[in-house]
């Protein structure tokens, strides 16, 4: 069967409407950034604790919910070589190193690196970790000084981030708007992007059971919308984001009602994807299939955060291929993604500019009048 | 009018496309076997699987369910999921 893979010129809309995929990639900004972002659709993700401790206590911190924290520490360096070659044996490309705070334990993470040497990891900032391990650094921001001592009980975070990873191309700085610091988050954006440092965007997702003011409201959700577009207008060189980012994390519904959420968790299939080969690793190297997510003890109905998003809305290409608008949109977001956590990817511009409305699913359509 | 397609044809279709779209090398339509699981044998993944699906879309004029991503586990059952499905077979 003869395939006609690429056509002349840029397509026109269908006359009835419906366009087919390879009538969208024949477009030839979407074919360049498709061709770009589908060379990495081989990483393959698991999250790993790396210890119970951490060097701050931040309010709404979902690691010390559950029981995640009250399993045994495994420092043995040996153990996690051997633990990483199993993972590398069964597909695992990418790895997360996150909870408690894994700079604590640097050389837990550098035999992460040396056995999988693509990564990231989550910390506070505090405590810099050496140029030795390669992996994408993710610093978690939340707020200004002020907001950081009242929230983790930390003095001079940010000013004392920045020191650590200022102009760190591993580094990207990543802001949590909550209910309560949308405001600060100008002054904050302006500080990181005079000190050249890299931003992106997360929002709080309240761990079960939360029950403090940091969980958003829909008058918060709308106005993270607006501080979002206007940080990513100013600070377009430092900020990496794009306008379906700031749609897919700051709706009514959270990105499980409003993608389907594949995390072993809350998907019960393990045919292929992520329900198949993620698994979260705790201190003591067990894992629990029903706890099996990126940030497991979060409220999944509360559930918009940046690395859930990540997998969740990557995840959903079939969805966004409708039209060329949409799937432009989705391009964009797994451009950011790529950019945000994988070393040395470099976000290309935006092909969305507009606020495209997610693809409506039976969920969707179950909750009429909302505003997506 | 179109000729019905018949199962072998559309087994060495679905062999191409999937040869082209995850740039598999050294096998051809004839030599793919059509029996092979692609998750567990062959290392399709999700991302794989709907380009995949998008592509047997246009070539065929038939609808996929993302739901149904799970039945396509071999080329032989992709190319029965197909024909049942094909406005020229149907």
């Amino acid at each position: 069967m003869e395939r006609s893979k690429q056509k002349a010129a840029a397509s026109q809309p269908p006359k009835d409407g419906a366009w087919k995929f390879s009538d969208i990639l024949a477009i030839p900004e979407i074919r360049e950034k498709w061709q770009t972002v589908r060379r990495y659709f081989f990483l393959r993700e698991s999250t790993y604790d790396m210890t119970r401790r951490c060097n701050i206590q931040c309010e709404g911190c979902y690691y010390y919910q559950g029981d995640k924290a009250s399993v045994p520490e495994n420092r043995d360096p040996d153990q996690w070589r051997q633990l990483m070659r199993l993972e590398k044996e069964r597909g695992i490309t990418y790895v997360v190193l996150a909870g408690a705070e894994p700079s604590l334990v640097p050389e837990l993470c550098e035999v992460c690196f040396q056995e999988i040497p693509l990564g990231c990891i989550a910390t506070n900032g505090i405590r810099r970790i050496g140029s030795e391990i390669d992996y994408t650094i993710h610093v978690s921001v939340w707020g200004n000084d002020e907001t950081s001592r009242r929230l983790r009980n930390a003095a001079n975070m940010l000013r004392r981030q920045i020191d650590n990873y200022k102009g760190d191309p591993r580094a990207v700085f990543i802001y949590t708007f909550t209910r309560d610091n949308v405001d600060e988050a100008f002054e904050v954006s302006e500080i990181l992007a005079r000190n050249n440092c890299r931003i992106s965007f997360n929002m709080f997702s309240a761990p079960v059971g939360y029950r403090g003011g940091l969980r958003h409201d829909a008058a918060s959700l709308q106005k993270t919308r607006v501080a979002m577009q206007r940080i990513c207008e100013q600070y377009p060189d430092n900020v990496c984001f794009s306008p379906y980012n700031i749609v897919a994390h700051t709706q009514p519904l959270g990105l499980h009602d409003l993608f389907s959420c594949p995390y072993p968790r809350v998907n019960t299939s393990t045919d292929i994807g992520l329900g198949r080969s993620f698994r979260q690793y705790r201190t003591d190297l067990s894992w629990d299939r029903t706890a099996a997510c990126c940030v497991p003890d979060t409220d999944c109905l509360d559930c918009r955060h940046y690395a859930a998003g990540s997998a969740i809305v990557t995840s959903r290409m079939f969805r966004h291929a409708a039209d060329p608008e949409r799937f432009k949109a989705w391009l964009d977001y797994v451009d950011v993604y790529l950019a945000v956590w994988v070393r040395g990817y470099e976000k290309s511009p935006n092909l969305c500019r507009s606020l495209v409305a997610p693809p409506v699913t039976m969920v969707l359509k179950n909750k009429q009048g909302l505003d997506l | 009018m179109q000729q019905e397609l018949t199962l072998q044809e559309v087994v060495e279709g679905v062999a191409q496309i999937i040869i082209d779209e995850l740039k598999l090398e050294d096998v051809t339509p004839q030599t793919f076997d059509p029996d092979l699981d692609l998750v567990d044998e062959v290392g399709v993944d999700s991302m794989d699987l709907a380009t995949v699906a998008l592509v047997l879309q246009d070539e065929y004029g038939i609808a996929i369910d993302e739901d149904d991503y799970p039945k396509l586990k071999t080329i032989h059952l992709i190319a029965e999921y197909v024909l049942q499905r094909a406005p020229v077979n149907n």
